[in-house]
């Protein structure tokens, strides 16, 4: 063997075990999303409940948590109880909205799941075929998004939302916002 | 209790590896043969013990015993017997002890039957496999073990995988497990002569046949693996060059060039360090295989719950033997040298030399595939998963070069080839492989690579059969007047030659299923109502009805549909979508008629709230084949692993 091979054999080596040892630290469930920092996607649909069409333009200058779940999805149970105490925390506040997307579901299917485990006072979208769901790149469920006042997405979280998520996640994002926007500019 | 009798037995063998690894070593230091003979008795202690304590996890499992956290999490009072003890290696702390058990078997019989034979060796191969079974019980026992017991004990378990209550996964694991360990001993073997610096062909004869059996086994587990794929997933393919395919893959593609180039080492005494880099190669490739599946580091089907402490001690235990191999083999190199050359661009050795740089391409390519996104994501942090796209296109032309060189192989002759014996050997098989483009043009090919593929086929093929022809030839001239007793004397006097040439078959035969069902797959999607109809290609297949139905541990809703093809001839598709009772995830059952030519495939998909269940039915041309070739690679490697330890020295044919 030559020197030159010697070289590149054990380099080879060395350079593998570094990038296993780099890779050991990833999450490779997390899809990373192409929508961060861009404008949200359209999202209008027949509401869940009643005739009303629900447009996300509608919410425009507000900050918007779209949730997507479906009464056939496990985890969305142990979700549901933060999401209801969302709507409880955001009824005080005019800026913030939250709009759920009932995606891949029956309409019969997700009424038993809302009976079963409260109906949230936020408008509710049905897409029973997806439309919405592939728009806005939804791999799993439950998955939300984070839209802010000036329609951009800042955030998308996997899986169930953290306990007490509208203040240890929403509350620091909101007051950056404000702090960026000269008092006074809305 | 008896899970304990089992832990402890696993924690004593843990203790005999240790000794394993240590007594050779006084023996060698002290130059006395009993400390050796420790080391072999440890050995053989050690198989004992893990037997007792993979047994005693089995008898868990056969007795519900909940208690035990293992068998909580894959079983229940539910699952069929048959999988109950199949169950072991369901999950990843039961399938680490599968690995360390099958190892220890090997180990004990490579230190009863070598014992006399490989006195000079014997010691460092119990020393460096103790090494190896050291890491994996440690990892069994402190980081993953199978004998933890619940404080609460269950009523029932959480029930094994949906996916793995197959036939196919209860014998997927086993063989690839078999395969990858199989290769530890010639690695043993290898490392041994690297160290006592006689590296001549002692260890070459050693491990002629553990390394064949165990590349039988690997192939036949990733045949299995794929298989189950195939007809598990329901996507329609076997195939998709997931991250833990690759690593199986990869390995098999080393393994193969090794087995070609210990011909080349025992016939002229050349590529010696080169042997030694492929095996050293080949099994540090199984262990990279089980680090990527247990560590988590990509993602794939194959990702099971993991966690990064025994990502990170998986990833020591590789550092510490893929730096120790290879650095012993960087210092020891010098040491070997052929004792011949190359006589001529033209011989067997050479088309061995190509056989095994495409191979190793081929392998390198599959690598960079795997790698490429923890390096970007590592240096980028940009994400990408690299698909079926970029294999394809790196592959198949290595693929179509291996089939040129198989077609040549057996018509040159060793040392130099004389320019008369060539022209005459490739008469015939050139002018079929050109006959090969018309064929193909009729059977309305036009992809060019496949078109390469039917000329190489029948290029391969005829030149192995005119190979084969001549043998028999020469032995009727010989005396045997009876083509028949000519044939079975033939073979008997060379079985590793003429199983060798049987795997080239299997391999031509598999090539042609790879093609068809890779490049001629249609399908259709459709939603369907009962009374629906659906062409495709030949088939009509008509809804008859939706329903549900109910099985041991599952319910289903079942399709029943009737499809027909041109001839007249009708079955009946019924696939379902499953959902087990203890599981929320639903699997997909396909519903598969094999013809010879063709594969008619039919998957129940998502439902389609008021308009009925998306439908998905696939043809797939010639896959038939990929399983019909593994058979014939299985039957001609079972011909090769008969021949004795010493090469007859038999006329050869040419």
């Amino acid at each position: 063997m030559g020197k030159l091979w010697k070289f590149i054999l054990l380099g080879s080596i060395v350079l593998i075990l570094v990038l296993m040892g780099l890779g050991l630290g990833r999450d490779t469930k997390k899809i990373p999303t192409a929508l961060l920092e861009k404008p949200a996607p359209i999202l209008r649909g027949p509401a869940l409940a009643g005739t009303d069409t629900i447009d996300i333009a509608d919410y425009k200058g507000k900050w918007i948590l779209v949730n997507f779940w479906g009464s056939w999805c496990g985890a969305c149970v142990g979700e549901h109880p933060e999401l209801m105490r969302l709507d409880r925390l955001i009824k005080e506040r005019d800026d913030f909205a939250v709009i759920g997307v009932d995606y891949k579901d029956t309409r019969r299917g997700a009424m038993a799941f809302l009976r079963r485990h409260g109906t949230p006072s936020y408008p509710m979208v049905f897409d029973p075929d997806q439309k919405v769901a592939i728009e806005w790149g939804i791999v799993r469920a439950p998955e939300s998004y984070l839209v802010n006042p000036d329609g951009m997405i800042i955030k998308k979280e996997y899986g169930p939302l953290v306990r007490n998520w509208f203040n240890t996640v929403a509350l620091p994002l909101i007051e950056a916002y404000n702090a960026k926007k000269k008092p006074g500019a809305s | 209790m008896w899970i304990e009798v089992g832990h402890f037995a696993a924690i004593l063998a843990l203790v005999l590896s240790v000794t394993q690894m240590v007594a050779p070593m006084v023996g060698i230091r002290t130059g006395q043969l009993a400390w050796i003979r420790v080391g072999r008795y440890s050995a053989f202690a050690v198989f004992g013990l893990l037997t007792i304590a993979s047994a005693t996890l089995i008898h868990a499992f056969m007795t519900h015993d909940f208690s035990v956290t293992y068998v909580a999490q894959n079983s229940s009072l539910k699952l069929p017997t048959f999988y109950l003890a199949t169950a072991m290696w369901g999950g990843h702390e039961g399938s680490l002890l599968l690995w360390a058990w099958l190892m220890s078997f090997f180990i004990a019989v490579a230190a009863w039957k070598h014992w006399k034979t490989h006195s000079v060796s014997m010691p460092w191969v119990l020393m460096i496999l103790g090494g190896v079974t050291l890491g994996f019980l440690c990892l069994v026992l402190l980081l993953s073990s199978p004998f933890e017991r619940l404080l609460m004990i269950p009523p029932d378990g959480r029930d094994l995988n949906p996916l793995l209550q197959d036939p196919g996964m209860v014998f997927h694991p086993p063989f690839l497990y078999l395969g990858y360990v199989g290769f530890a001993v010639p690695y043993a073997f290898a490392m041994a002569a690297l160290i006592t610096g006689q590296a001549k062909d002692e260890w070459i004869l050693a491990t002629r046949r553990w390394t064949l059996f165990a590349w039988t086994m690997l192939t036949t587990g990733i045949v299995f693996g794929a298989y189950w794929a195939y007809y598990e997933l329901g996507w329609g393919g076997y195939w998709a060059w997931d991250p833990v395919e690759n690593a199986s893959f990869m390995p098999w593609l080393t393994g193969t060039a090794f087995l070609h180039s210990i011909m080349v080492q025992e016939r002229r005494q050349m590529f010696k360090v080169w042997n030694l880099f492929l095996i050293i190669t080949t099994f540090s490739l199984s262990l990279l295989g089980t680090f990527l599946v247990r560590s988590g580091v990509l993602s794939s089907v194959h990702a099971f719950a993991t966690d990064p402490g025994r990502g990170m001690y998986i990833l020591g235990f590789m550092a510490v033997m893929l730096l120790f191999s290879f650095g012993i083999l960087v210092w020891r190199s010098e040491a070997l040298k052929a004792d011949n050359r190359m006589d001529a661009v033209v011989c067997r050795e050479s088309t061995f030399l190509f056989n095994n740089l495409f191979l190793l391409v081929g392998a390198i390519t599959v690598l960079l595939g795997t790698l490429y996104p923890l390096a970007l994501e590592a240096f980028a942090g940009a994400k990408v998963t690299v698909g079926p796209p970029y294999f394809n296109k790196v592959f198949i032309p290595v693929m179509l070069g291996l089939l040129l060189l198989m077609g040549m192989g057996p018509l040159i002759s060793w040392r130099r080839a004389a320019q008369g014996q060539l022209k005459k050997n490739f008469v015939i098989p050139a002018i079929l492989a050109v006959v090969g483009i018309p064929i193909a043009l009729f059977l309305g090919i036009d992809h060019p690579y496949a078109i390469v593929t039917v000329m190489l086929i029948m290029f391969v093929g005829s030149s192995h059969f005119i190979d084969f022809k001549r043998g028999v030839h020469s032995r009727m001239q010989s005396g045997s007047s009876n083509p028949f007793s000519a044939i079975w004397r033939m073979v008997g006097r060379n079985k590793r030659r003429y199983g060798g040439l049987t795997v080239h078959i299997g391999i031509l035969v598999m090539c042609a299923g790879f093609i068809g069902s890779g490049m001629f797959q249609e399908v259709q999607t459709v939603i369907m109502q009962p009374g629906d109809k659906v062409k495709l290609s030949g088939w009509e297949l008509t809804l008859d009805r939706y329903h549900k139905v109910r099985k041991d541990n599952w319910t289903a809703t079942e399709a029943v549909i009737i499809a027909v093809r041109e001839d007249g001839h009708s079955v009946t598709a019924t696939p379902q979508k499953r959902k087990y009772d203890n599981h929320e995830m639903e699997t997909t059952e396909a519903s598969i008629f094999s013809y010879f030519w063709e594969d008619l495939y039919v998957v129940l998909g998502d439902r389609i709230p008021g308009r009925g269940w998306a439908i998905k039915a696939y043809r797939n041309p010639l896959i038939g084949w990929v399983w019909y070739g593994s058979f014939i690679i299985a039957l001609g490697a079972i011909v090769a692993l008969f021949q004795g330890r010493r090469l007859k020295k038999t006329q050869e044919a040419n």
